[in-house]
């Protein structure tokens, strides 16, 4: 569709019932016509970025490392009534939202953070090793269902965090801290000592 | 009719209107100053008491009245703020499946006032629609929605349906337009180029999150995949649709109605639209 719309350099209405108009590229265009404005977008807003998508999907299968993009339909989302005070309406209205999903079969999760994901989240894992995420935090499901997905990926991000090697300038930053540290605590056992010597008086050997 | 007929031909045979040819309406010259009082005209005092009035709208020493009245801080640029009364997806969702809405067109804000389940008056400074939440959770209708102010929940619930959804400003007169097309059509104006945003909303309209008229594509595409991801749905792939076209149609920015330019009379009794041919009034209305 894309393509076709860039190359042929025409765009089809319908502007009537069942007739189709071909119009020239321009229908109306003023100066702030959106092609003008911005002459290197594509004015195709609505298809997903291909390009990103791959990406996306590409570092998943490789196992690096969760780059945040959570598949929906390898969820299992249900839908339930919330509890909780609210009368007619938290009686009626299905707003909690329980989202589950298998970990070791999820390919979106990258292996070594599965294992680190399964210890650090035990009690919310199933003996089947499903992990299940529950929200009845607002009135609506649609935010409840994006409350459950929030906490997920935050799980998985915590989980991914790589243990790494701390750079030069941490270390650097480390021992000027610990170096000044010590300074602190050697001034505090010179005046303390000093404190404990005035204490004694005058002795023999002094003016 | 003979006064008619009378005025015409005065119109016909008299010369053209010229300084040397004008006067003044009866009874305005002539006019005497009020000699009375202490502060009376024409010829009195030394130096004919020049400067002897006070300021005007002095009252000899009491508050006077255009000192009278208070000023509050509360309705300070009252006349500057925009309103944009409410329309929730749950009316949307009801007028759609009553059919009282086409789908398969854009829907606009003329489309939306002519259901008359929203009044829009320019007149109390109303800029157009804001679509709100409520009903999000059973919103289902697939539709393409132009609207002037929403929220990202309402926005999410018209995208996981499968349509679109987009912000765009309309000035006063516009709006006047759009409310009710006939009444403005009789009026025999042209169709009149839609304003930019004023700076207190244009950041508003330039923003993809929103959906803004203004806001780069590219951007947008983006914002609709993270919100899709944030609230866990999935975009429909739009090639495989039937309805893309419509789908994907937008305005420009100075347009007001799909179909019609800025600077067209529609001429709705002998059903003509008259489109203008200077060079001047094209440039005007094409820039």
């Amino acid at each position: 569709m894309f393509s076709r719309l860039a190359t042929s350099g025409f765009r089809i209405y319908s502007s009537l019932r069942n007739t189709v108009v071909r119009l020239p590229a321009a229908g109306y265009q003023s100066q702030y016509s959106i092609e003008k404005l911005y002459p290197n977008s594509s004015l195709d807003f609505t298809s997903p970025n291909f390009k990103v998508h791959r990406q996306l999907t590409h570092t998943q299968t490789e196992n690096d490392k969760f780059s945040g993009y959570i598949p929906v339909d390898e969820l299992d989302v249900r839908y339930s009534r919330s509890s909780g005070p609210g009368g007619q309406n938290v009686n009626k209205v299905s707003t909690k939202v329980e989202v589950r999903f298998h970990v070791q079969s999820a390919s979106w999760i990258p292996d070594f953070a599965k294992e680190i994901l399964l210890q650090n989240e035990q009690t919310r894992i199933t003996k089947d090793g499903f992990l299940v995420v529950r929200s009845e935090k607002t009135r609506k499901q649609m935010l409840n269902q994006a409350d459950c997905l929030e906490k997920i990926r935050s799980m998985i991000w915590r989980a991914s965090i790589l243990p790494r090697e701390p750079t030069e300038e941490e270390i650097a930053i480390m021992e000027k801290r610990k170096s000044r540290a010590k300074q602190e605590i050697l001034r505090e056992k010179r005046a303390h000592s000093l404190k404990k010597r005035m204490r004694e008086g005058p002795g023999m050997n002094s003016l | 009719m003979a006064s008619v007929e009378k005025a015409l031909s005065l119109l016909k045979n008299l010369p053209r209107v010229n300084l040397g040819n004008l006067k003044p309406l009866p009874g305005r010259r002539g006019k005497k100053p009020d000699r009375r009082g202490q502060h009376g005209g024409k010829n009195r005092g030394f130096g004919d008491g020049a400067n002897n009035l006070p300021r005007m709208g002095f009252e000899g020493g009491n508050v006077p009245f255009y000192r009278r009245m208070p000023v509050e801080p509360y309705y300070k640029d009252h006349a500057f703020r925009k309103q944009y009364p409410p329309l929730s997806l749950l009316q949307l969702q009801r007028l759609v499946d009553l059919g009282r809405i086409d789908t398969t067109e854009p829907i606009d804000l003329t489309t939306l006032c002519n259901t008359k389940v929203i009044t829009v008056n320019p007149h109390l400074k109303h800029y157009g629609i804001n679509l709100t939440d409520e009903g999000a959770d059973i919103f289902e209708a697939k539709v393409n929605i132009e609207i002037q102010w929403t929220n990202e929940i309402a926005i999410a619930a018209i995208e996981k349906s499968g349509g679109t959804i987009t912000t765009k400003f309309y000035d006063l007169q516009c709006i006047d337009a759009m409310v009710n097309p006939l009444l403005f059509f009789n009026r025999g104006i042209p169709i009149p180029r839609c304003k930019l945003p004023s700076m207190d909303v244009i950041e508003y309209y330039s923003d993809a999150k929103n959906r803004g008229y203004l806001a780069d594509p590219e951007l947008i595409r983006q914002a609709r995949i993270e919100l899709a991801q944030k609230m866990g749905y999935n975009l429909a792939d739009p090639s495989q649709d039937p309805l893309y076209e419509m789908l994907t149609k937008r305005k420009d920015p100075r347009q007001i109605w799909f179909g019609l330019s800025p600077g067209w009379v529609v001429n709705l009794k002998h059903k003509t639209v008259l489109k203008p041919n200077d060079p001047e009034l094209i440039e005007y209305y094409q820039s």
